[in-house]
């Protein structure tokens, strides 16, 4: 009854079992280390995240096998590697944009939090039990918890934090009573497995709707899908701005990944039952989130509301159920994941340096500092999907891909809901280069980590524009696993 | 109606009643109280599904751990003497509406799919449950990750809450 | 279901009567004289000093916190160990890893100062 360990087993967790030796190192360091030298703590996390990415790039990349371990726990494929890279990539990035915040980079806990949170992140992209996968979702949201309500002495911050504990707590309960009568009606704990008693007629038709409801209010929390997105603005506009950031791409990516994987894995026999309701809440988010952005005058809330807005985009990739609706989100996700992260940077930057949030800090910010001014405006326009950016081709792709699927209304809301994106993403560049504010010779200091990951953010935006296909084949190999 | 069918009411009842009233008490300590009383309940429904294993964790880490640090938390709050504020606000119509459909959703999928007429298989009395849930729990081909992972997540735990409640 | 459940429920029905019988019976039993000074609030034998209420120690909740942790840690720790006879060699490296893992939070708690009583 006993397995017993082989290299291919040990290779297929190596991204978590590097993740885990990382946070021992940041652990130690952390413990003995005085205040003045916990700063390279974030180099330390940041070259550690690095590391692990080439390593894994090297070593660990999955076969041509499907490749389920660790008992069925693991399913080690290109969906959950293509997904492990970018969630390691993005926090590489919170790690270097955290460095010099204050009351943020110093404190070894946020770089411990940080590390188990993707840990989790990446145990989440490969789940392929039931079990695992909630321990998964739990071992990813509970640092995240604490992150958002990192500045004890902010009310916003404490505020944003006991809110998404409180409504992420009871998102999860629903999603693990979901999760435990799926389990009651089909006997097996097994994604796959699932997927066979159901293909076989074993489950009756309304306890797949009621079981797949109470599940997708577990994954809708995570993806701030509408009805359960009433949690993102609050959270992000109370949160430090950088862990806003990391919250709103790389927890938003993981809930992707895991919706897609159960959706397309255990549902996927029942794919007509559960479109119309994906498609119907697809729309719902888009415009919900399109139309309350345009009232916004507090930049976060504003980026929260757009994210809102994307992940209804990137639904419209998902029910279109076929190889191009997925790879289409695949790469949605990949160029929405390094734009909302440069976004937030330089969110967190500004407001630091004005102290405030609102649009109107933003004036004049072309002439205060110019490459500010120009990675905005690269920011921008690629969420509002104009080419030559990355947002543009992905867009193209996931409309496409609703076209293919006869879903021509989808498609249609979704051009609608972009050129009312279009709208607030332009007031905001309007505040960066036509207005003036009387502050616009002091000048906004750059710190060399931040430099590093904003400009590693543009360049990526621009090359995800521009030079398509080797992120396209990566996201059609994804995307390929499921069908 | 068997003799457990009849001791699952009673428990079930117990933990119904002392749920309802947690979340309707004016005093916070004695919602705390009534907290317990609704574990022990679970844990007693626990034993009536033959996961004693489950009945003992229960009550030495929910009751004896959890509802203790709910206590204290309350504690550390100054107005525990005094039972203050509404315990409703206005939209309890539209809650209890929502859970009353809810419950009604669900009794009617029990009834329908024949969930409600199942009987409890019989685990023969010749399996250790402990040692097979520690074996199960270190096996590479059962759920050893989830048991690291477990040990990762409290960690986690540790350090965040830790840091929460740290003095500044 | 075998009868030592039963001496359980039976426990639960006896084990209340015992210190509601302690409580209840001075009720009955105790000559009723009350005394002004008799009646007073005390402290430690004399009159009470300073306020009564007070601010509780944030202490306390972090060790109920800490224990909490460590409990449910030995949770996971039992079945492990009654198992222990019949399991591999890796088996044992598993456990200790997990007791590791939570032996590190123990260290962390220790070198942060969250054990000071004061």
């Amino acid at each position: 009854m006993f397995g017993s360990i082989n290299t291919s087993m040990i290779l297929a967790i190596l991204p978590e079992i590097m993740l885990f030796i990382l946070a021992g190192f940041v652990f130690v360091f952390d413990l003995v280390w005085d205040d003045s030298q916990r700063r390279n703590l974030g180099w330390i996390s940041a070259g550690g995240f690095s590391l692990i990415i080439m390593i894994s790039l090297m070593l660990g990349t999955p076969g041509s096998d499907s490749g389920l371990v660790w008992g069925g726990m693991l399913r080690h494929d290109w969906l959950g590697f293509a997904f492990k890279m970018l969630f390691l990539f993005g926090a590489t990035i919170t790690a270097l944009f955290a460095m010099d915040v204050e009351d943020l980079g110093k404190k070894g806990e946020f770089y411990l939090l940080l590390i188990f949170s993707t840990l989790g992140m990446t145990l989440m992209a490969s789940s392929s039990n039931l079990i695992m996968l909630y321990l998964s979702i739990e071992a990813t949201s509970l640092p995240l918890y604490i992150l958002a309500g990192f500045f004890k002495d902010d009310d916003k911050s404490t505020e944003a934090g006991f809110k998404y504990f409180l409504f992420g707590a009871m998102a999860s309960a629903i999603m693990l009573y979901g999760f435990s009568l799926l389990y009651g009606f089909s006997g097996t704990t097994d994604l796959d497995a699932i997927a066979g008693v159901i293909k076989a007629g074993g489950m009756n038709p309304v306890l797949l709707v009621g079981t797949l409801l109470m599940i997708l209010v577990g994954f809708g929390f995570k993806i701030s899908a509408v009805p359960f997105h009433f949690w993102a603005p609050d959270v992000y506009e109370g949160a430090p701005t950088v862990v806003a950031g990391f919250l709103s791409t790389a927890s938003k990516a993981a809930g992707f990944t895991v919706l897609i994987r159960v959706l397309l894995t255990s549902y996927a026999p029942a794919s007509d039952t559960w479109m119309m309701v994906l498609a119907i809440i697809s729309t719902l988010t888009m415009t919900l989130g399109n139309t309350l952005a345009l009232a916004q005058k507090n930049i976060k809330r504003l980026l929260a509301y757009s994210s809102i807005a994307h992940a209804g985009y990137i639904l419209i990739g998902v029910v279109a159920i076929s190889e191009l609706g997925i790879t289409g989100s695949i790469f949605y996700i990949i160029v929405y994941l390094i734009t909302n992260l440069a976004a937030f940077g330089i969110v967190s930057v500004v407001g630091r340096i004005t102290g405030s949030d609102e649009i109107s800090a933003y004036d004049g910010l072309s002439r205060r500092s110019p490459w500010l001014g120009l990675a905005m405006l690269v920011v921008f326009l690629s969420l509002a999907g104009m080419p030559p950016f990355g947002g543009f081709i992905v867009k193209v792709l996931v409309l496409a891909s609703a076209v293919k699927a006869k879903l021509f209304w989808l498609a249609f809301v979704g051009i609608l809901n972009s050129i009312i994106g279009l709208y607030y993403y332009l007031i905001v560049l309007k505040h960066v280069y036509l207005y003036r504010s009387e502050n616009e010779q002091v000048e906004i200091p750059v710190t060399r980590p931040y430099a590093i990951g904003l400009i590693v953010l543009t360049i990526g935006i621009i090359l995800l524009g521009v030079v398509i296909s080797p992120w396209f084949n990566v996201s059609t190999i994804a995307a390929k696993v499921l069908f | 109606m068997t003799g457990m069918d009849s001791l699952f009411l009673i428990f079930a009842v117990i933990t119904l009643i002392s749920a309802f009233l947690v979340v309707t008490t004016k005093n916070l300590f004695h919602a705390a109280l009534w907290l317990i009383m609704t574990l022990f309940g679970v844990a007693a429904i626990y034993v009536l599904l033959n996961a004693f294993y489950l009945a003992v964790i229960q009550v030495i880490v929910y009751i004896g751990a959890i509802a203790i640090l709910m206590i204290f938390a309350i504690m550390l709050t100054q107005r525990v003497m005094n039972p203050s504020g509404r315990i409703f606000n206005k939209n309890w119509i539209i809650a209890a509406l929502l859970g009353a459909f809810m419950f009604i959703g669900l009794v009617i999928i029990s009834m329908q799919t024949g969930a409600s007429k199942t009987t409890l298989p019989q685990i023969s009395g010749q399996l250790d449950t402990v040692s097979e849930l520690g074996q199960a729990l270190v096996s590479p081909n059962a759920y050893v990750i989830p048991f690291e992972v477990a040990s990762v997540l409290l960690l986690a735990a540790l350090i965040g809450a830790i840091f929460v409640s740290r003095k500044r | 279901m075998d009868n030592n459940w039963l001496y359980i429920g039976l426990f639960f029905l006896v084990a209340p009567l015992i210190p509601a019988l302690a409580i209840l019976a001075p009720l009955f039993l105790a000559p009723k004289k009350p005394n002004k000074i008799k009646s007073q609030i005390y402290e430690c034998g004399i009159e009470t000093y300073g306020e009564t209420w007070i601010q509780f120690k944030v202490q306390y909740y972090i060790f109920a916190l800490i224990f909490l942790v460590f409990d449910i840690e030995t949770v996971f720790l039992y079945p492990w160990a009654v198992a222990y006879n019949s399991l591999p060699l890796f088996a044992v490296f598993e456990g200790v890893l997990f007791i590791i893992i939570l032996l590190a939070g123990l260290v962390y708690v220790w070198r942060k100062g969250d054990l000071e009583w004061v």
